[in-house]
């Protein structure tokens, strides 16, 4: 069994980021970058079920500027077995982005995909299901348990007021949620062996892949500062608070 | 350019491996060790299960050759250092003790002999951790690791090891205890002595700081050793020079690491801490003191880089290291001074981590022979 996972290149989650001073987005000169949190979920459950035994390689995916090889490498190290790299410069939309893995998928026909729910910098929630519906393979997404058996997978999904456990034929697409596993650390041995594994390279155009963006960003804001809160004496006023001067309720 | 000038060059582009490293590291100190960090001190003693988690990163097992199932790459002081000061950055007893058993490793491979290196390095290829350390400070005023006052004495086939040695890093759990011993006539040497051998007692020693890292006092009363168990037998002449510049710097590096989060920490408190209607950043008072910290800081780290890039290429470091330590001995300790101070009143309070960095960054110009790179 073959799994494909993504790393996308994301600024590391500990960076308070700032907002572009003619609001066009925010600034990521000389910030740190790293492999988005949920897709190290992925890689993470990925390598996981092949040192169970139940699948032979991790490959692993990334697209953007030439850094993101860096990504591929941290990936690498963390135990997937061979990298492809996606290189273009261009602003990579999450259709672009279902689109190219689309085609990766068809290059490589992977028996399971596991994407990270979504990044960490967009937030869009997208490529996964774009993709399982692009390539016509079933989707479990947020997951936070996944149990592979004779060509399918059972999946305990995080979704609004609790669990569901769904089954899938595999091929399928898989998007990790944050309770699926703890990440390892990269250990020495690893990180040194990441060095010898396989990147192969390809741009969009010779996937076949139209990138052009779909989506104009209008304007990037930063949240408006936290106001200073009051202590209340008793529920009462609360609630009088809530209603009259914030009027949630 | 002239060779004198190139070689006082050091690049400070990480290696892609390096790079992955840290961010490891780095991760593994603020989730594994920062957040243990205090409830360590105050047990003064690790978690359970701490050190065998630092076995899964392969820190022994990179120097160790592969035909005793390590991984058999070349020796990295630089390599070595960066870990130092990212663990630091999470706890700095954690970090020395985690280091340990590695300090011992390097202590062999630099000085012992191949069938030495056979003896005493396959048990750190385990899957859990194993302690063993070096043996160097003695507890006087007036300590040089140049002028030992603990003896090796030859008898018969072997030698009798004579005197006491303090803040030994794990000195209660370790198996191995390289002791580093005056030899009549011959200058300094080390033996490699089993913990539990008769003649060696073990005492806990109490310190202000490094609680968790369990400094102890051992006293070697006539321990019989064999010629066999002396590093280098022979073959090779002890350097004790080379050892004790190594874990300056592996030492400094830590210090690095620790002064990095106080700056970091003050910074954040002081922008955020109010007084007179306005950050008291605004007050040149603070804010010069904040600079004078992040200059040394800096300073430190590029003096301790400099002399393990040194050590990496092979070139002598011996006075690069020597300053590093100096500079760092007297900057980090200050570095805390006012991490504390910083923090006003807040700073003697134990929520706050600045006293607790203030605690373990005095041991900074004590201690010697700890974390060899």
């Amino acid at each position: 069994m073959k799994i494909l996972v993504t790393a996308k290149r994301v600024v590391d989650a500990n960076v308070n980021v700032r907002v572009l001073s003619d609001n066009s987005g925010v600034d990521i000169n000389n910030v740190k970058m790293a492999v988005n949190p949920f897709d190290e979920i992925a890689i993470e459950e990925a390598v996981r079920i092949r040192e169970a035994g139940n699948a032979e390689e991790v490959v692993v995916a990334s697209i953007g500027p030439t850094q993101c090889k860096e990504q591929i490498r941290t990936a690498l190290a963390l135990g997937a077995d061979r990298g492809i790299f996606v290189e273009t410069d261009a602003d990579i939309q999450p259709l672009a982005v279902a689109k190219l893995l689309k085609a990766l998928v068809d290059k490589e026909n992977p028996d399971l995909i596991i994407l990270g729910k979504q990044a960490i910098d967009g937030d869009n929630i997208q490529t996964g299901q774009m993709l399982a519906a692009l390539a016509g393979l079933p989707q479990a997404t947020f997951a936070s348990e996944i149990l592979l058996a004779d060509g399918e997978a059972t999946v305990t999904r995080e979704i609004d007021g609790g669990m569901e456990t769904i089954t899938v034929k595999t091929p399928a697409v898989i998007t990790a949620d944050l309770r699926l596993n703890e990440p390892r650390y990269a250990s020495l041995p690893n990180i040194m062996k990441a060095k010898k594994k396989s990147i192969d390279t390809y741009t969009p155009e010779e996937l076949g892949v139209d990138v052009t963006p779909r989506l104009t960003t209008l304007k990037v804001e930063p949240p408006s500062d936290r106001q200073a809160g009051v202590i209340v004496a008793d529920v009462e006023e609360l609630v009088d608070k809530l209603k009259n001067e914030a009027k949630v309720i | 350019m002239s060779e004198q000038a190139t070689d006082m060059l050091f690049d400070l582009t990480l290696e892609e491996e390096q790079r992955i490293t840290r961010e490891s590291m780095q991760r593994f100190a603020e989730v594994e060790m920062g957040s243990v960090s205090r409830s360590a001190d105050e047990a003064a003693e690790a978690p359970a299960g701490f050190y065998d988690k630092t076995v899964e990163l392969g820190f022994s097992l990179m120097p160790i050759p592969e035909d005793l199932g390590g991984v058999g790459m070349p020796r990295s002081p630089l390599s070595n250092m960066l870990n130092a000061e990212d663990l630091a950055a999470g706890d700095m007893s954690l970090a020395i003790g985690a280091l340990t058993p590695l300090s011992f490793i390097n202590a062999v491979l630099d000085n012992g002999t191949a069938a030495q290196i056979e003896k005493y390095l396959p048990r750190f290829v385990a899957e859990e951790f194993h302690a063993a350390t070096i043996a160097l400070m003695e507890p006087r005023a007036t300590f040089d690791p140049n002028d030992l006052q603990t003896t090796a004495k030859k008898s018969g086939d072997g030698y009798l090891i004579k005197g006491t040695k303090s803040m030994v890093a794990l000195g209660d759990s370790s198996e191995l205890v390289l002791v580093i011993a005056e030899l009549e006539g011959e200058g300094p040497a080390g033996f490699v002595i089993e913990q539990g051998t008769r003649g060696l007692t073990c005492t806990k020693e109490e310190y202000m700081g490094l609680r968790p890292l369990q400094l102890s006092r051992l006293v070697f009363a006539d321990v019989e050793v064999s010629s066999a168990d002396r590093l280098g037998h022979g073959e090779k002449k002890f350097d004790l020079q080379r050892l004790v510049d190594l874990g300056r710097i592996g030492l400094c590096a830590m210090s690095v690491g620790v002064c990095q989060q106080v700056l970091d920490y003050v910074i954040e408190y002081c922008n955020t801490r109010v007084a007179f209607d306005e950050p008291i950043t605004n007050r040149q008072s603070v804010a010069f003191m904040i600079g004078d910290m992040a200059t040394e800081t800096e300073a430190m780290r590029m003096m301790v880089y400099r002399a393990a890039s040194r050590a990496e290429q092979g070139l002598e470091f011996h006075k690069e290291a020597y300053l590093a330590h100096i500079q760092c001995a007297k900057y980090a300790m200050e570095t805390g001074t006012n991490g504390v101070q910083l923090l006003g009143g807040h700073g003697f309070i134990r929520d706050h981590p600045v006293e607790l960095w203030y605690r373990n960054l005095r041991a900074v110009g004590l201690l010697d022979g700890c974390v060899i790179v």
